[in-house]
């Protein structure tokens, strides 16, 4: 599965696209609005299920090397989050369901589609 | 008299904090000081302090330290006519002291601390074995700051860094949200753009993002110094203060002393410290209260990376 596949899945509204979110795997997910607990996951290929929209977690994501952001809860990013984004080149993504419910969904996603490669 | 420099990172040689923990006091006292007996009288003191020229002298026997008399103390006793009697009437009785293994850094705190002019300094045997002045301090730091001056000089000339190695310094601020992470992000896209190996990238990045929002969060401000050589990242950060009271309470994961403010915007879960010891291979910590921390961590670059890496 690919970050891109999670925009119809989340029925989502895209804030920030990237060339490599068509192409990019998604094999885990991390939910948190604690950055902190962010920084001690011993994860790759995942994405980040958050409903901190804040530059800081933005930064947090690329720092990790997470493949995209879901930002919950219908929360509209500030445009300063938005421009980070870009900059940093991370996909940012908005749904209006719930952290519990966008995992749930994308748990779901990962059991029908499975490993892109 | 003069007040001690500024020793904060932003406005002096970043170096300074590493000279001043790694210089011992034994190295800056002045040796074999002139000391005095109990029942040295007054007039001696004085005929001693105007032939010499110092404002303090330690009364000590068979270096077994008593007390400390100061022009202070002898002006009073002139004052009072009290020329003839023994200095231990004069004397400062409860004097504070220093240690020869300590480092600079101590002496600088206690002058900061109390305001005389000079303290003795003891071995480990508490035997008086000199006297340190804030002259000796000025006069060390002076002297150590121009080899400094002159490797950085010489380190100019030689700078050749089109690749993967850098040296840079970022300054932090306060509750610096908005550009807190900016010194990591730098770092990291540096080290993606070179090819560094994304396991190691993220280790760095995220014991650099670690320390870095450390300072934001907890400390009033300070710097964050790469050098990347293509054996290893090295990240030096250094805060004005105000330093950890308990290292190995910060160092134990979930002790925080952020407030709710902090936590709201994801931090101060009290795993930064530990975080970014876990990823590193080399950490090392020193903090003094009201003086500040300092943390330096390495993490190589292995023999696989150095072919990747351009």
């Amino acid at each position: 599965m690919t970050f891109a596949n999670l925009i119809p899945t989340l029925d989502a509204t895209v804030f920030v696209s990237s060339s490599e979110m068509e192409t990019r795997p998604v094999q885990h997910v991390i939910a948190s609005d604690l950055m902190s607990d962010v920084l001690v996951a011993h994860l790759d290929d995942f994405v980040l299920v958050t409903s901190l929209a804040s530059d800081q977690m933005i930064r947090t994501a690329d720092l990790v090397g997470a493949t995209g952001v879901i930002l919950v809860n219908d929360k509209r990013p500030p445009a300063s989050l938005i421009q980070l984004a870009k900059d940093l080149s991370i996909p940012l993504l908005g749904t209006a369901l719930t952290k519990f419910a966008a995992c749930l969904a994308i748990g779901k996603a990962l059991e029908d589609k499975g490993d892109p490669a | 008299m003069n007040r001690l420099p500024d020793l904060s990172p932003e406005k002096s040689p970043l170096t300074l904090v590493e000279v001043i923990y790694s210089t011992t006091i034994r190295e800056v006292m002045s040796t074999d000081p002139i000391t005095v007996e109990r029942n040295t009288p007054m007039s001696t003191v004085q005929h001693l302090m105007r032939d010499h020229g110092v404002s303090g002298l330690p009364i000590a026997e068979e270096g077994r330290l008593f007390g400390i008399v100061s022009v202070q103390d002898l002006i009073e006793a002139l004052q009072q006519g009290k020329l003839n009697v023994p200095v231990s009437t004069c004397m400062t009785e409860r004097v504070v002291t220093l240690e020869e293994d300590m480092p600079l850094s101590m002496a600088i705190s206690t002058f900061s601390k109390y305001r005389f002019g000079r303290f003795p300094v003891l071995n480990a045997a508490q035997r008086l074995t000199g006297i340190i002045s804030v002259r000796d301090i000025n006069v060390t730091l002076v002297n150590r700051l121009l080899q400094q001056v002159s490797k950085f000089e010489s380190m100019l000339d030689n700078e050749v860094t089109p690749g993967l190695e850098l040296n840079r310094v970022f300054h932090t601020r306060q509750h610096d949200f908005e550009n807190g992470g900016k010194a990591s992000t730098t770092i990291k896209k540096h080290l993606v753009d070179h090819h560094v190996d994304r396991s190691l990238v993220k280790r760095i990045a995220i014991a650099s993002y670690e320390l870095e929002m450390n300072q934001v969060v907890h400390s009033i401000g300070g710097t964050i110094s790469y050098r990347i050589t293509p054996d290893a990242v090295e990240i030096l950060v250094q805060d004005r203060g105000p330093g950890i009271e308990n290292v190995d309470l910060a160092l134990t994961e979930g002790f925080t002393t952020a407030n709710e403010w902090i936590k709201s915007l994801g931090f101060g879960a009290g795993l930064g410290l530990p975080n970014a010891k876990r990823v590193s291979d080399e950490f090392f910590i020193h903090s003094e209260p009201n003086v500040g921390t300092t943390v330096k961590v390495v993490i190589h670059l292995d023999k696989k990376q150095k072919e990747n890496a351009t």
